[in-house]
């Protein structure tokens, strides 16, 4: 039998119940645009939390005083240590070899002042490599240098939100603000981050030099955590054992548990990647669902089909068609309309991440490798949906179809 | 060239046996014109179902141009049909929404070879069949009397040995009735083998013999 005379005869045919026809496709049209959506939303979000820990710097390795433990699923710092000291970021500057840099830093929450304004945000006392090492960017005025945290200069480098919600959007360079009491210039405003991988708005919240911070704000000893560079993303591993060995030892630690906290970035991404790998996957599977119900609505119809037209498959047994004939013709029809809806919904799902993206500013990621797998599903639902009416359909025996009213 | 002998044929209805063919025995030859008559519940159209290898009988014999057609498998059976025989029925199974001249065509697409001028000769069926200006009509825009003429132009496509029609005329009026016997007697004058189910008498007298069924028998 022709092929194409049959494709030409299936899709005139469904053309006779167009509604039924049209549900039929759009439950399909829905199940793989869904699962094509899902995918580029994972991925989206996965990349955008990727992205976030990429923006902490690069090949990074970062210690912190005491235990970090993750509560809530983010990450907080148990009570003050005081072990962590700044010879502690020399010693690993200049002792381990794929050292790049090492940054110290600690913070306090204190209040900030200004004319009538005042909140409270977090005062963060860094070295001036940070600005490096933490890919840290000053969008107005300057960063402050070696020489302004040698001479513990009282100048401040402010967020975003601090702008907003004391300068209410003013450039506020040259300005004199309090913070904790103590009279600070402001020398620069930080471009826009973001919310970190912990939820911590990275915008509210005011740099100083960690010399300053120490010795004339929190009045301090210790620091809270050292941000290191390595030379290239394959020295992590071996330099996150090397400043273990050497922090214990500077520690004094011998056979006492690390009262320090070592997170490398890699293992970071690693942790990232895979979990949110399990959660598109799971998301996707869901989408899947509603594929399968698109499946089963075509079962539905194809089997009301083979009822309905049991005179027509009755004339095309006697005029000559073969029991195969007739399975092939009903199949080609799901399969028409699987693959219809399945078109649809390639492009449904293709066109809605691209929106998502472009106008509603949603992290997705175009995923055609989705849209091949939503496409080849949606054939593979038609094929097995359809077997089973079709094989109805085709054992039907001539004179009984005939007899059909 | 049809040669049926002692066919019987007994349905099992809920644990009763009914036996609707009780061994009938006849021939028909090439170029004849036979109407099979006989009451509702005679058995003519089981016998008729038989004849076009759509059923099989539960015993008997029944040759086909020497093939012995009770032993062919389903799909040999298939394209028997396809080639030896052209089916006109009662309810004309037109396939709705559809042309007349695709209506034609559709017993070419379970055939081996798609020909070449299939189009041409559906148009000249359609012509011969006074539905020369219908060929592009749905066929539910055709009157039934139309329709009985696009289907036996249908029969006629694959150029089949034997014609059977199952009450051809039953949901005809009289007028339209007589314009489809009137064609039945030009394809056979033309040479085609024609056998007719009817329970009409008018219909069957246009034959050349009548077989008579009665509680499953040939009378005389």
């Amino acid at each position: 039998m022709k092929i194409s005379k049959n494709i030409t005869l299936s899709c005139k045919l469904l053309t006779v119940h167009k509604l039924r026809t049209a549900l039929c496709i759009s439950s399909m049209t829905i199940g793989v645009a869904a699962v094509i959506v899902m995918v580029s939303m994972g991925r989206g979000a996965q990349k955008h939390v990727l992205d976030m820990i990429r923006d902490m710097g690069t090949n990074l390795i970062v210690v912190n005083a005491g235990h970090v433990t993750l509560v809530g699923g983010r990450e907080t710092q148990s009570a003050i240590v005081t072990s962590l000291q700044i010879t502690d970021a020399d010693a690993i500057k200049s002792q381990c070899a794929s050292v790049v840099d090492a940054a110290p830093e600690t913070s306090s929450k204190m209040s900030v002042q200004w004319e009538s304004e005042n909140l409270k945000t977090e005062i963060v006392g860094v070295a001036p490599s940070a600005f490096r090492i933490r890919n840290i960017e000053i969008e107005k005025g300057r960063a402050f240098d070696e020489v302004d945290n040698d001479t513990a200069q009282r100048v401040a480098i402010i967020g975003e939100v601090i702008v907003e919600k004391i300068f209410h959007g003013e450039t506020p360079i040259g300005y004199l603000i309090r913070i904790g009491g103590a009279l600070f210039e402001v020398v620069g405003v930080m471009k826009a981050k973001g919310i970190d991988a912990n939820g911590v708005d990275r915008d509210d919240r005011i740099l100083i030099p960690l010399n300053t911070a120490m010795h004339r704000l929190i009045r301090t000893t210790f620091i809270q955590r050292i941000h290191i560079q390595v030379t290239d993303s394959t020295q992590l591993k071996s330099a996150e054992t090397e400043i273990r060995e050497l922090l214990r030892d500077r520690h004094r630690l011998r056979d006492k548990p690390d009262d320090f906290t070592i997170q490398n970035q890699a293992t970071l991404i690693e942790t990232e990647r895979e979990s949110s790998r399990v959660l598109t996957l799971l998301v996707a599977s869901v989408a899947a669902i509603s594929l399968l119900v698109g499946g089963i609505g075509i079962l539905a119809v194809m089997l009301t089909v083979g009822r309905e037209r049991r005179q027509e498959i009755g004339l095309r047994r006697a005029i000559g068609a073969r029991r195969r004939d007739i399975r092939t013709q009903f199949l080609l029809e799901s399969l028409i309309i699987a693959g219809l809806g399945g078109f649809f919904g390639a492009f449904l799902g293709m066109l809605s991440t691209f929106l998502a993206s472009k106008i509603g500013n949603l992290p997705a990621v175009q995923s055609w490798d989705a849209m091949g797998a939503g496409l080849t599903l949606s054939f593979i639902i038609g094929l097995i949906f359809g077997i089973y009416p079709a094989s109805k359909a085709a054992t039907l025996e001539p004179i009984e179809a005939l007899r059909a009213e | 060239m049809i040669n049926i002998k002692d066919i019987r044929k007994t349905y099992m209805k809920t644990s009763v046996e009914t036996n609707v063919l009780r061994g009938v025995t006849f021939s028909v030859q090439r170029g004849e014109y036979v109407a099979i008559m006989g009451a509702s519940g005679s058995g003519k159209s089981t016998l008729m179902n038989i004849i076009g290898c759509l059923d099989k009988p539960t015993n008997g014999q029944f040759e086909l141009d020497n093939i012995n057609v009770l032993q062919l498998d389903d799909d040999a059976l298939s394209a028997l049909r396809n080639k030896k025989f052209g089916f006109v029925f009662q309810q004309f199974f037109l396939l709705e929404r559809t042309s007349s001249i695709d209506n034609v065509l559709l017993p070419l697409i379970y055939t081996d070879k798609y020909p070449a001028d299939a189009t041409q000769r559906a148009r000249k069926l359609l012509d011969d069949v006074g539905l020369k200006d219908r060929t592009e009509y749905h066929a539910n825009e055709l009157s039934g009397g139309q329709q009985q003429r696009v289907a036996i132009a249908r029969s006629l496509i694959n150029d089949p040995d034997i014609i059977l029609a199952d009450e051809p005329t039953g949901n005809l009026d009289s007028e339209n009735a007589a314009e489809i016997v009137e064609i039945f007697s030009r394809l056979h004058k033309e040479g085609r083998t024609i056998i007719v189910v009817t329970h009409d008498r008018t219909v069957a007298e246009h034959a050349q013999r009548i077989l008579e069924l009665k509680d499953g028998q040939l009378k005389g």
